[in-house]
């Protein structure tokens, strides 16, 4: 019993982490119509921004703030200077692929170039240990929970509420058809760009602190998660992220616990293919 | 001497490699992010084939197997787990799944298979990786002495130039052809009949096998293999050499191959390392060099150092096309009532075509019910719901055979909808539709077309690195070099086929003045012209229902009717048409009957004098 509340209380940090990627990803996905596989390369360049920081003595809360601003601006950059020309050219939606994997490339390996091969750690503490029931939670977990559920609700209420999210909304659906009702789609997507960017730091710097020790590719099998919480839920789908999240997150946590460790990422991997193979529109989506 | 034979062997490995991967994406568009892996299947394969079982090699390794087998057997067993190992992934690559989503599907499996091989020990000795597995014959041969390596070169180099010729027969052959129609428009392709999963899963399979070999091949030389040697980075790298090498054209894969894999990573592994770099700065480099080598040609040279070659068919002067008319200025010209239809050669009339056109020349029209079901496509209380929006709902509508039937209505009126709906290239959520009186709802959209159901799209939908010619060549029914097995078996096997086509293609070309074209990539045309590929590429299908998506939108008022007469030309003949079009004076001009679509559902149909008189209609869209 205490093993499963353990594992599930780790399910709950995983599933946090991955909520804020996921969403990220997936709102970049449903808004750009870029399936950024260099997502989990700038997730890294932000925890090391956080890192670089962290050396120098600042904390790693405010390192996080600037974690997000970096990749938002990384976001940004990428968007302008790569993804937009290539989809103004008309490429296709595969070219793109190709390209943001040759991105992740250039930016995972040009960190590990700067900083070498080895794992690094904040330095940071990390709090009182709370316990209830078989459920061991720290401090900084629990802060890692709480700015899930903050982006959570946060996401909600701009998509619902906000002219942004109303105009991401539309511009998912069908951005011609909304820059003909006034919408101004170009500024919408760099807008996207840049909000999702600041989630994928935020998420790079989460990942790090929830890993301990990190790398350069270490971001490599978080993708994989990702992805698998993304397609689960639909891809271009918030909720369906959220969704992804909880249920990737906490079943690769039992998993780990109950099976063994080495396979966890089995069971993502399993959920992914069989939502390409029978439902690729994902639990909650409907289109293609 | 030991470094250039090792460079060889690495380079024949790298070469077979890239041309799998070329024949995929390339050729077949088929974007296969987890190609390593299948290069890794083989490999073990190979090496638990050849080695001895584990308990009796050392004790030191775990694996599965260790069978002993005899050259070559390892390598055969190599290429059939390639290709095995494509099977279970076939689900990935149907109609159904966005080419990008399944290229997401196959690159999270290489990351997790690779992590699985690591793992679990007992399967394939897990990180450690398998070591001291046998070159081939070196019982017999003495596997250390230079003529046993510089014959390893020669097999490698000979597999590697065999691999070369065999992807080039399948390419250079129409069911290469089909293959680069699907890659530059599957969607379209798969309305001309073809049947996009058993295409991919060929391609899947065969550069499986490919891979597979290449695997087999280099585990015999470099006698360990570990998943260190095949992450799923290793992918991208090819995928680099194709690209950079020129998508489309195996000449170029085979000299992405010495650039990008053997120049980068077996070249660069050579460099002096100098003594106050840090250790890992130059491998991570090289992935820098790679990732920007990819978006720096993909942006500035997308077709790559050897770009594709052109495959130009040679066209008669328009004079000397035996038995059709020379097109002359074409915009006076009026066909004559029978005239209108160029000689056809006889060498066609391939199988299974039987109710495609019936041969009832110069009759006038409408042929009678005689020659089979007056209603020749019917739909029967059709509906298509897209989350709550009813685009179709309840129609019911009958073609009948020889007529040009107009289908009008406001725009988003479910016209286009309607069309899918009867092609198959969508699926009704309630009705029927039936098809010479049988109920065909259940077929795909390829398999109606391979009975004559044929359809062109509203948007332009050419093959766009395929000439004029090539567009109109991948329709033609009955082709025997049309699939795998007659790729292989050759140019002899599918010659006839293959010039009778080419006789038709040149008859349509001439009808419609295109001749001039023929060579021109379809992509490079105006868009009128584009409209004119595609209807005369419909026609090349043999259809017997014919359904038009505003086949002159954006046509040259001129061109237009021309294209009208050329259409009633073929109702004459025996021809159903069904026709969106928004233009009324063509309506009034060449359409009878007429039907009239408004929010989802029939309003009216009879002849556009008929429709004029009645008030619902002429609100409804007449005048709007």
């Amino acid at each position: 019993m205490s093993i499963f509340l353990a594992s599930v209380g780790f399910g709950l940090i995983t599933s946090a982490v991955l909520a804020i990627a996921a969403i990220g990803f997936t709102l970049q996905f449903g808004v750009t119509d870029v399936l950024n596989l260099a997502f989990a390369a700038v997730m890294t360049t932000g925890a090391f921004v956080a890192y670089w920081l962290n050396q120098s003595g600042v904390s790693v809360w405010l390192g996080l703030v600037a974690a997000m601003a970096a990749c938002s601006l990384l976001s940004v950059l990428l968007n302008l200077v790569v993804y937009t020309p290539f989809q103004r050219r008309g490429s296709s939606p595969i070219t793109l692929v190709i390209v943001s994997l040759g991105m992740a490339l250039i930016i995972e390996f040009g960190i590990e170039a700067e900083v070498g091969g080895v794992d690094v750690s904040y330095t940071m503490g990390q709090g009182r240990t709370f316990q209830a029931g078989g459920l061991i939670l720290t401090t900084v977990q629990l802060v890692i929970i709480g700015i899930s559920v903050a982006v959570m609700a946060g996401v909600h209420v701009m998509l619902r509420y906000s002219r942004l999210g109303k105009a991401m909304r539309a511009t998912a659906a069908n951005r011609t058809l909304a820059r003909n009702c006034g919408i101004r789609t170009a500024r919408v997507i760099a807008l996207t760009w840049a909000l999702t960017g600041a989630l994928c730091g935020l998420a790079g710097t989460v990942f790090a602190i929830d890993i301990g020790s990190f790398g350069p590719t270490s971001s490599d099998l978080f993708l994989v998660l990702i992805l698998a919480a993304v397609f689960l839920g639909g891809p271009g789908h918030a909720y369906g992220a959220m969704l992804g999240a909880a249920v990737i997150g906490i079943a690769t946590e039992v998993s780990a616990a109950f099976i063994t460790p080495d396979y966890k990422y089995v069971i993502a991997f399993v959920a992914l293919l069989a939502m390409l193979a029978v439902r690729p529109t994902g639990l909650l989506g409907a289109r293609a | 001497m030991y470094y250039v034979i090792n460079l060889l062997v690495y380079g024949a490995v790298d070469a077979m490699a890239c041309l799998g991967l070329s024949q995929q994406f390339g050729i077949a568009g088929v974007t296969n992010f987890g190609f390593i892996i299948f290069q890794a299947a083989g490999a073990y394969a190979a090496a638990i084939l050849s080695m001895p079982p584990d308990t009796a090699n050392g004790g030191f390794q775990s694996y599965l197997g260790g069978w002993s087998l005899p050259f070559p057997l390892p390598w055969i067993g190599a290429a059939a787990a390639g290709a095995l190992l494509a099977l279970p992934f076939t689900f990935l690559v149907g109609r159904r799944l966005r080419g990008d989503f399944a290229a997401v599907g196959l690159l999270v499996t290489a990351v997790l298979v690779n992590l699985l091989v690591t793992d679990y020990r007992p399967f394939l000795n897990g990180d450690a990786g398998l070591a001291i597995v046998p070159s081939p014959l070196q019982g017999v041969l003495g596997a250390t002495s230079t003529g046993y390596q510089w014959a390893y070169v020669a097999v490698a180099a000979a597999l590697a130039g065999g691999v070369y010729l065999f992807v080039r027969r399948i390419t250079e052959s129409p069911y290469g052809r089909t293959l680069r129609a699907m890659r530059d428009n599957d969607k379209v392709a798969d309305s001309i009949g073809k049947n996009l999963l058993s295409l991919r899963t060929a391609m899947l399979v065969t550069g499986g096998a490919i891979a597979g070999l290449s695997g087999g091949m280099l585990v015999g030389f470099i006698n360990t293999w570990s998943p260190a040697a095949w992450t799923y980075a290793e992918t991208i790298v090819l995928f680099a050499a194709v690209i950079i090498g020129g998508l489309g054209n195996h000449r170029g894969a085979v000299l992405g191959a010495v650039l990008v894999p053997l120049a980068f990573e077996e070249g660069s592994r050579f460099i002096p390392n100098s003594q106050n770099l840090p250790p890992n700065l130059i491998p991570s480099l090289q992935w820098v060099a790679i990732g920007l080598l990819i978006v720096v040609f993909l942006w500035f040279r997308p077709q790559g150092l050897l770009p594709e070659r052109k495959r130009v068919i040679a066209v008669p002067e328009p004079d000397a096309v035996a038995g059709s008319r020379p097109p002359g200025p074409a915009v006076s010209r009026r066909p004559g009532p029978a005239g209108s239809r160029p000689a056809e050669p006889a060498a066609r009339q391939p199988p299974g075509q039987a109710l495609s056109r019936p041969p009832e020349q110069a009759v006038s029209r409408p042929p009678g019910p005689a020659t089979g079901h007056a209603d020749v496509l019917q739909a029967v209380d059709v509906s298509r719901d897209f989350g709550g929006v009813h685009a179709v709902s309840g129609v019911s509508l009958a073609v009948r055979r020889g007529t040009l039937t107009g289908l009008i209505g406001p725009n988003g009126a479910g016209k286009s909808t309607l069309l899918a709906l009867l092609a198959g290239t969508d699926r009704p959520s309630t009705g029927k539709i039936l098809y010479q009186g049988q109920d065909i709802s259940g077929l795909p959209a390829f398999r109606r077309a391979r009975i004559g159901l044929i359809r062109t799209f509203q948007l332009a939908s050419e093959f766009k690195r395929l000439t004029v010619m090539e567009n109109l060549l991948t329709a033609a029914p009955g082709n025997r070099g049309d699939s795998f097995r007659g790729a292989v078996a050759g140019r002899r096997y599918w010659r006839a086929d293959e010039s009778a086509a080419i006789s038709r293609a040149e008859a349509v070309l001439g009808r419609f003045g295109l001749t001039d074209l023929a060579n021109s990539y379809a992509g490079d045309l105006s868009g009128g012209q584009r409209r004119l590929v595609e209807i005369m590429r419909a026609l090349m299908a043999e259809p017997a229902v014919l359904l038009l998506d505003e086949p002159m939108a954006g046509v040259h008022p001129e061109l237009a009717r021309r294209i009208g007469t050329a259409l009633t030309g073929l109702c004459t003949e025996g021809m159903t048409i069904l026709m969106v079009e928004h233009e009324l004076a063509i309506m009034d001009e060449f359409c009878d009957p007429v039907v009239v679509m408004a929010e989802g559902a029939v309003l009216a149909q009879g002849t556009m004098a008929e429709l004029r008189e009645r008030t619902e209609v002429v609100e409804a869209y007449l005048v709007g």
